[in-house]
């Protein structure tokens, strides 16, 4: 959709070059290229806003500069960018027994499986990079492209910590995709539709039509995709894959610089994607709450941004919050209270949605 | 089956309460905060009473401070020290209790006494110093004293001292120049004799 608008754009500007093939290659980069900076910029935001989350809830100050010389700035707003750029300048080290090649390609597979699922959110009504019309089936099949580079990174670290942390996500990510699959269901079953703008599109009329408010089951459907993909994300109380107590740093341990540093970013951009996708399917997006008020394009990513914004901030709360579950504990909630609490959703939207007619 | 959704039920209350103690202390993180900005605040300063209802006992044993205009290098407080932390030099004066311009040397103390000898050298080496207070007894002009507490229209309270350097806690007293200068001018006084 915006790679078309651009392209169009483009060749109409530079008619009778005869270079499509390189515009075509610019109208794609493009976005991308956008895309990758909103995700800089947005980690770097919410890497502050969770050092101060988890200062306060601690009752510290979290990152502060004040008075003269080399400081964090104001409210150390600084300290992310100081983060960056640490680092951005350490030293790259790949263990001597390491499987080079693999070990390298991991920490940029993670971060082509973040970034893919950006392709798909709507951010406003007119802005969305692709439309698809499998946008739901697609994040939830490209965010399982994880699992394979956490494995990767944990193999190809050559290191024991490394392998156990890989095996453990691979189980928690395979796993809790049920859950958060089963409970999409429910939104596509209401919708009719995979498309993510028609989903939002469903939820047209203020808050009240929102389907987290369309019938009692549903909220329950919402809370168990909300936790499924906090543990799809790795974040504490799921971040078993890298508890620091057990796995020194699970599947990163062996990693520094520049190769953590996209782990971590795309932990973060992860972490954007099921909010959005929550945001979309039960929130209703980029719709503005009150009928017919701020219901412009600009409003649109406002409240796109606000209700992910949201999200994210309740899953930095739930992080500073709930102590970390055991592997046992982990597969108990998934298989034994999710699965069937999800599969008897389905069946009560489906009844609900008959007898209302 | 009652157990199952007991337990399922406890696990959401028991979640939410914890969340609810979090969220109260991330709204009044202002309040409960307990780090201190150090450079710009400070801990309260300490007030020291060991008991006795007098002044000169219950001094806070900061740091040493000396008045020079005030001291006549009687060597008191030299001779008092245990541990030996205090280094004087003294030389004649060239007249007595008169004041020396170019030395900014003052002839006269606040007491009234006329000095009869310049101080070239007054180094306290605080790093040895053990803070036990002889020193400030002997002293007949009362010009070496502890910083603060009932000295503080003196001298304000100055307890934390650290530095790069172990060499930078040796506190030269004197004035700079005071050696140099008093035998530029003792000299120049002989060639006009």
């Amino acid at each position: 959709m915006t790679v078309d608008l651009i392209f169009n754009t483009l060749s109409q500007f530079f008619s009778g070059f005869g270079i499509d093939g390189p515009l075509l290659l610019i109208a794609m980069l493009l976005p991308c290229a956008l895309l990758f900076g909103f995700i800089t910029i947005y980690a770097l935001v919410v890497i502050y806003t969770e050092l101060k989350v988890s200062s306060f809830i601690q009752d510290k100050v979290g990152p502060m500069g004040q008075g003269v010389g080399l400081h964090a700035g104001k409210w150390g707003l600084l300290q992310p960018i100081a983060d960056a750029l640490k680092l951005l300048s350490k030293e790259d080290i790949i263990p001597s027994s390491a499987n080079s090649p693999l070990f390298i390609l991991a920490p940029f597979m993670i971060f082509v499986g973040a970034f893919i699922s950006f392709v798909a959110l709507p951010f406003s009504s007119s802005i969305i990079i692709s439309d698809l019309n499998i946008g739901i089936f697609y994040i939830l099949g490209v965010g399982s492209i994880a699992v394979i580079s956490l494995i990767l990174a944990g193999w190809a670290s050559n290191n024991k910590w490394s392998l156990y942390g890989g095996m453990r996500s691979a189980a928690q990510i395979v796993s809790y995709e049920i859950p958060a699959g089963i409970s999409l269901v429910v939104v596509v079953m209401l919708a009719g539709t995979l498309n993510m703008q028609e989903i939002i599109h469903y939820q047209k009329g203020g808050i009240s039509n929102w389907i987290l408010f369309d019938n009692p089951f549903v909220p329950i459907a919402f809370v168990i995709y909300f936790i499924s993909a906090l543990a799809e994300t790795n974040r504490t109380p799921f971040d078993l894959p890298e508890s620091e107590s057990e796995l020194v740093a699970g599947f990163v341990t062996e990693y520094s610089g520049m190769r953590y540093a996209f782990f971590f970013l795309s932990e973060y951009a992860n972490m954007f994607v099921v909010s959005a996708v929550a945001a979309t399917g039960f929130l209703g997006g980029w719709q503005s709450p009150f009928d017919g008020y701020l219901d412009s394009p600009f409003w649109g990513v406002f409240w796109m941004m606000s209700k992910t914004a949201f999200l994210i901030f309740i899953m930095i709360w739930i992080r500073w919050t709930v102590p970390r579950l055991r592997v046992d504990q982990l597969m108990n909630v998934c298989w034994k209270v999710f699965l069937p609490i999800g599969l008897f959703n389905i069946f009560g939207v489906a009844i609900w949605t008959i007898m209302r007619g | 089956m009652i157990k199952y959704f007991k337990d399922i039920w406890e696990t959401i209350a028991t979640i939410l309460g914890g969340m609810g103690i979090t969220f109260i202390h991330l709204i009044r993180a202002r309040n409960d905060n307990v780090t201190l900005q150090y450079p710009e605040e400070r801990w309260p300063r300490p007030e020291r009473n060991i008991g006795f209802d007098h002044n000169n006992y219950n001094v806070i044993r900061t740091r040493l401070h000396v008045d020079m205009d005030d001291c006549i290098g009687c060597l008191k407080c030299e001779r008092a020290c245990p541990v030996d932390c205090i280094k004087i030099e003294t030389e004649k004066a060239p007249a007595r209790g008169e004041d020396i311009k170019d030395i900014n040397h003052v002839g006269i103390t606040t007491n009234g006494t006329r000095k009869a000898m310049v101080v070239t050298r007054f180094d306290i080496d605080m790093s040895e110093c053990c803070y036990c207070n002889l020193c400030t007894y002997p002293c007949p002009e009362e010009c070496i004293f502890m910083t603060g507490g009932p000295n503080a229209k003196k001298h304000p309270i100055d307890y934390e001292f650290s530095e790069p350097d172990r060499s930078d806690l040796i506190y030269m007293f004197a004035k700079p120049g005071t050696k140099d200068g008093l035998e530029a001018l003792t000299s120049k006084e002989e060639v006009k004799a």
